[in-house]
């Protein structure tokens, strides 16, 4: 039955597709339906599959990220192509708010979801236990979903429950040690591949009153991604392996990590503060080199890029020797999930959102993947590149079949009780005043149980 | 009298507008509150009926004795220099015929007028350790004594305090100086003459007269400082690490960022109780006699 | 008064305390005009408290273009407004009640009305959001403006109960001698009485209503319905923020208020000075 339903659902949109408009008889925009009447907007849904729609159009409400360019002009586009697609659908965005997701699960308990929202893990996770997000494995197969990712980000649409929740557009993302080159050259100092040599390279920079590395930790990601590159030295899996549930925060992986940056930031490798930098403010140390060294993930590549041209590079992160070096030169922070464009499953039309949703998602990628140099998306783009990749990504793009393992970024942590506690200990290390045992003390507190 | 300040119809007819809607929306939200703090509930989907076991845990939570402490102290330094501060100020403006009092009366409001937004940035500005305007004073007076005011876990909930305090001040400048302005002229007349001092005037006669304005003064203060939030969610988001975590930010944390709705409404249910507490001290202990004319 | 006047001649270092203080408390608003015409280099790393080198008015251009400015001005003002009408009356007739008339629950009640000012707003909204809902007060002015006027009863009423119990009894004797319903004692004796309050508190909850965001950023949906605080909202990034439009969105906001206070201190001025004229 629910085959043969799918059968004439994807038969009525093939239809309508080809007819240059697809909708449905009942505008969406009427709000007050899709709040108090849960029931009857499932059942509206259920019968969609009549086929006496007409084109109508139809209102979709969409809660999404709109605030910069990053955001901004990847939506515009996906908007514009959708426009080109399916022009009875009209998007009413609703921007993000920058708020843990309290609006999102607000709105999911008063009944008053949008269409479409960006869900992360976080969202995911909470709404797949209380049914507010429509599982999308159907649509998947139905539109060729999975022959449009690549194999290396399949991550990014399949969630560890083997079901679909969202449709995405970022791939896997890497952090990065960014540094300038010619800091490095004026002061004699070599591009550290040891501990040791990062030492050196700290007390050098010091010296000279430079600000060895630049960190914006009023963020706390960036914390615990520094955190997890010690790791990964020792642990390939890094982080991951303790939001698994598979390891524990007192092995020697972790606490030497810990140790190490406890030594460092003694040392004087962050600059003053650090806690309270936002991203302006350390990327400003970076960019006028102040700093030598500067964390973020590869979307930095772009802006360092504009602003230090060929001084800027990245380098492997320093191993504990010389073998450690070599041996975990692949060994890359940071990774990618499940998120990205999910459809509210009150929407009165699934099968429409659904497909607006995976639309967006592909554009949405598509752009980036064209016009804002950034090649790590999650679905192959037969385009051609109008903004020619900086030599940064070049590097990077050459050394993405290389790399050996990823972890996870902060907030690509599957059990929330854990990445809040990472969160807040990674900070704490960064001020010097905290030690590895308070660390191993407070984090083990919230590492889950085996899985 | 009684009979006149007794009428029924007139007690129901002033008082029922408010307490409907105050239960209906105000009420109603903190009783669910106290009663989902008994269940694990993630804010969403069936929670499961836990008793008090939330509160168990929450007593065994060193961030819950961090946030209780961070509370306090919050409390303490807003009360004491917005009242202290706050009163001086009033006390100087309220003189009819000082010049230039208006001009300091709109001025000292100003903070208030703004969003905590804008003087929070100001304030992170301020602090900041590599570009801030307090270390390039330092500086330029030759001290080599560079301060990391919001990023020392003992420092930060000090000086985010300060803040707090500072931008508030006016709404207690403003309370006392209508508290000031109602103590009728004859008194301070009288005590000119019986030739009391400034200062011994304002000790004997008007501080005590006004009384009512204080204990308001005070309970917002204090209440206030034990639920503050805003400053931390933009100054520290809570850190370094935890160290600036107030039961509010815990809760808020616990509900959206953990996803322990249940949890978060037990700090949340302690914190209503930890007011309620320090309003009733406030109010035993400045139970005064009303002044008789 | 005169001899406070003394007072203050032989104690010049007074004056100065009030004027440096004066000082501090306007400059954040020469800040907050000089960061909304900068960039974020200048705002945070070369120039963060000195006026901007080059005036960047397309900070204003740019806000001014984001969302609708006088649409949400006009509802910041509409919310404000019939909060402080609403606030005001609800809690000047209950705090009159419980302050000076005599029934048995008047002190409990008191309390109770004052709970709401302990609890911080981001613990009860999943269930004020779902109370909204159910009233079918989403996506009308009433979705912001019946929760604000409940929010500021608390402060407002332990305020003016503070304020009624300052008044002698002997008011309420001489009028009720003289054969005056309850009702217009409170109305012609009582309010006047605490103008001064009544003014303050105008003030206060005018400017509760327009900062509040916290509500009005899950409460409100429908375009035309938002209120200027939500205009922050377009420059927050996930990992940027274009500060300088922010602050032009904040100064949008802001320079209103200020105007609107600087007019209304002359009436609060005033209301101060009848307020201490009836009474002396």
């Amino acid at each position: 039955m629910k085959k043969l339903a799918i059968a004439a659902m994807s038969f009525c949109m093939v239809f309508l597709a080809a007819c240059g408009s697809a909708g449905n008889n009942e505008a969406v925009n009427d709000k007050a339906a899709n709040e108090g009447n849960k029931e009857t907007a499932t059942n509206a849904a259920q019968e969609e599959t009549k086929p006496e729609e007409d084109a109508k159009p139809v209102k979709l409400r969409i809660y999404a990220q709109y605030a910069d360019d990053d955001t901004k002009l990847p939506y515009d586009y996906a908007v514009a192509e959708l426009k080109k697609e399916m022009p009875n659908v009209e998007l009413e965005l609703e921007v993000q708010a920058q708020d843990d997701g309290q609006k999102l699960k607000t709105y999911a308990a008063t009944g008053n979801l949008p269409d479409i929202f960006q869900a992360g893990l976080d969202i995911i996770t909470t709404f797949k236990k209380s049914g507010n997000i429509l599982e999308l494995d159907s649509y998947v197969d139905e539109l060729g979903f999975k022959d449009k990712m690549f194999p290396s980000t399949m991550n990014t649409l399949v969630a560890d429950d083997g079901h679909t929740y969202a449709f995405p557009y970022a791939g896997n993302e890497f952090v990065l040690l960014y540094y300038n080159k010619e800091l490095f050259e004026q002061n004699n100092v070599k591009v550290p591949t040891t501990y040791d040599e990062l030492m050196t390279a700290v007390t050098t920079f010091n010296a000279a009153g430079i600000t060895p590395m630049s960190i914006f930790a009023k963020e706390k990601w960036p914390t615990v991604a520094l955190f997890d590159m010690f790791v990964t030295r020792n642990e390939p899996q890094g982080i991951l392996k303790l939001d698994k549930g598979q390891a524990s925060v007192s092995d020697p992986a972790y606490k030497e990590a810990a140790d190490k940056i406890i030594e460092l930031v003694k040392a004087g490798m962050l600059p003053k503060g650090a806690t309270n930098l936002n991203y302006d403010q350390a990327a400003a140390l970076f960019h006028q080199g102040k700093a030598a060294m500067f964390l973020n993930g590869q979307w930095e590549i772009a802006e360092s890029t504009k602003q230090l041209g060929d001084k800027a590079g990245w380098m492997y992160f320093p191993g504990k020797d010389a073998a450690n070096y070599e041996a975990s030169k692949y060994a890359f922070s940071g990774g990618g999930g499940p998120g990205g464009y999910a459809v509210n499953p009150d929407t009165k039309d699934k099968d429409l959102t659904a497909k607006v949703a995976a639309f967006l998602s592909l554009k949405y990628a598509e752009y980036k993947y064209t016009e804002r140099a950034n090649p790590l998306v999650s679905t192959k783009v037969d385009k051609a590149i109008v903004t020619e990749y900086p030599p940064m990504m070049k590097q990077l793009s050459d050394d993405i079949a290389k790399i050996t393992s990823t972890t996870s970024f902060a907030w690509g942590l599957s059990d929330a009780k854990f990445k809040a506690a990472i969160e807040d200990a990674s900070q704490s290390l960064m001020t010097g005043a905290y030690s590895a045992e308070q660390f191993i003390e407070d984090v083990s507190k919230a590492v889950p149980a085996a899985k | 009298m009684n009979k006149f300040l007794g009428n029924k119809t007139a007690i129901l007819l002033f008082i029922l507008p408010a307490l409907l809607l105050y239960t209906v929306m105000v009420f109603y939200p903190i009783v669910q509150t106290f009663f989902r703090s008994m269940y694990e509930w993630d804010g969403l989907s069936e929670g499961t009926f836990i008793w008090f076991d939330n509160y168990t845990r929450l007593f065994q939570d060193s961030l819950f004795f961090t946030s209780l402490k961070n509370g306090l102290i919050f409390a303490v330094i807003i009360t004491v220099t917005q009242i202290g501060i706050g009163s001086i100020l009033a006390f100087a403006v309220a003189d009819a015929k000082f010049k230039g009092r208006k001009i300091l009366r709109i001025s000292f409001f100003i903070p208030v007028v703004l969003s905590i937004t804008v003087v929070c940035q100001l304030w992170l500005s301020i602090y900041n350790g590599e570009y801030g305007l307090i270390n390039k004073i330092f500086e330029a007076i030759g001290l080599e004594y560079k301060q990391d005011w919001l990023t020392s876990s003992k420092s930060a909930i000090i000086a985010i305090a300060f803040v707090n305090a500072w931008q508030y001040m006016g709404y207690h400048f403003a309370l006392l100086l209508a508290g000031v302005k109602s103590v009728p002229e004859q008194y301070m007349e009288a005590a000119r003459i019986d030739g009391a001092t400034k200062l011994q005037a304002i000790l004997k006669i008007n501080i005590p007269m006004m009384a009512e304005t204080y204990k308001f003064c005070l309970v917002f203060a204090i209440t206030g400082g034990l639920n503050a939030f805003a400053n931390m969610y933009i100054m520290t988001s809570g850190g370094p690490g935890t160290s600036t975590y107030t039961l509010t930010y815990l809760m808020y944390r616990s509900a959206f960022r953990v996803g322990e709705f249940g949890y978060g409404s037990a700090a949340a249910a302690i914190l209503v109780i930890e007011c309620l507490i320090a309003t009733l001290i406030i109010n035993r202990l400045i139970a005064r006699e009303r002044i008789s004319y | 008064m005169t001899w406070m006047m003394k007072l203050r001649k032989n104690n010049p270092s007074m004056q100065i305390f009030l004027w440096l203080y004066a000082i501090l408390s306007v400059y954040p608003l020469v800040w907050m005009i000089f960061y909304s015409l900068k960039n974020n280099d200048e705002i945070f790393v070369t120039n963060p408290f000195g006026p901007p080198v080059h005036l960047r008015f397309e900070n204003y251009v740019e806000a001014w273009s984001k969302y609708n400015v006088p649409s949400y001005f006009m509802n910041s003002l509409l919310v404000a407004v019939a909060t402080v009408a609403g606030a005001i009356l609800l809690a000047v007739m209950f705090s009159y009640a419980a302050a000076r008339l005599r029934w048995r629950f008047s002190k409990i009640a008191h309390t109770y009305i004052l709970v709401g000012m302990f609890i911080p707003i981001q613990v009860i909204m999943i269930p004020l959001a779902i109370l909204v809902r159910d009233l079918n007060l989403a996506n009308t002015y009433g979705a912001l403006i019946i929760p604000y006027i409940a929010f500021n009863i608390s402060f407002a009423s332990m305020v003016f109960y503070g304020f009624f119990r300052s008044i002698p009894i002997e008011m309420e004797e001489s009028a009720c001698i003289d054969g005056a319903s309850i009702y217009r004692t409170f109305f012609s004796i009582m309010l006047p009485i605490i103008k001064p309050a009544l003014a303050t508190m105008v003030i206060f909850i005018f400017l509760n209503s327009w900062n509040e965001f916290t509500m009005a950023v899950i409460l409100i949906t429908k375009e035309s319905l938002k209120t200027l605080p939500l205009g922050l909202l377009f420059f927050q990034g996930q990992f940027t923020t274009d500060w300088g439009a922010m602050g032009a969105a904040m100064t949008i906001a802001s320079l209103p208020t200020v105007l609107i206070y600087i007019l209304f201190s002359e009436q609060v001025e005033n209301a101060l000075t009848v307020g201490s004229a009836v009474k002396g």
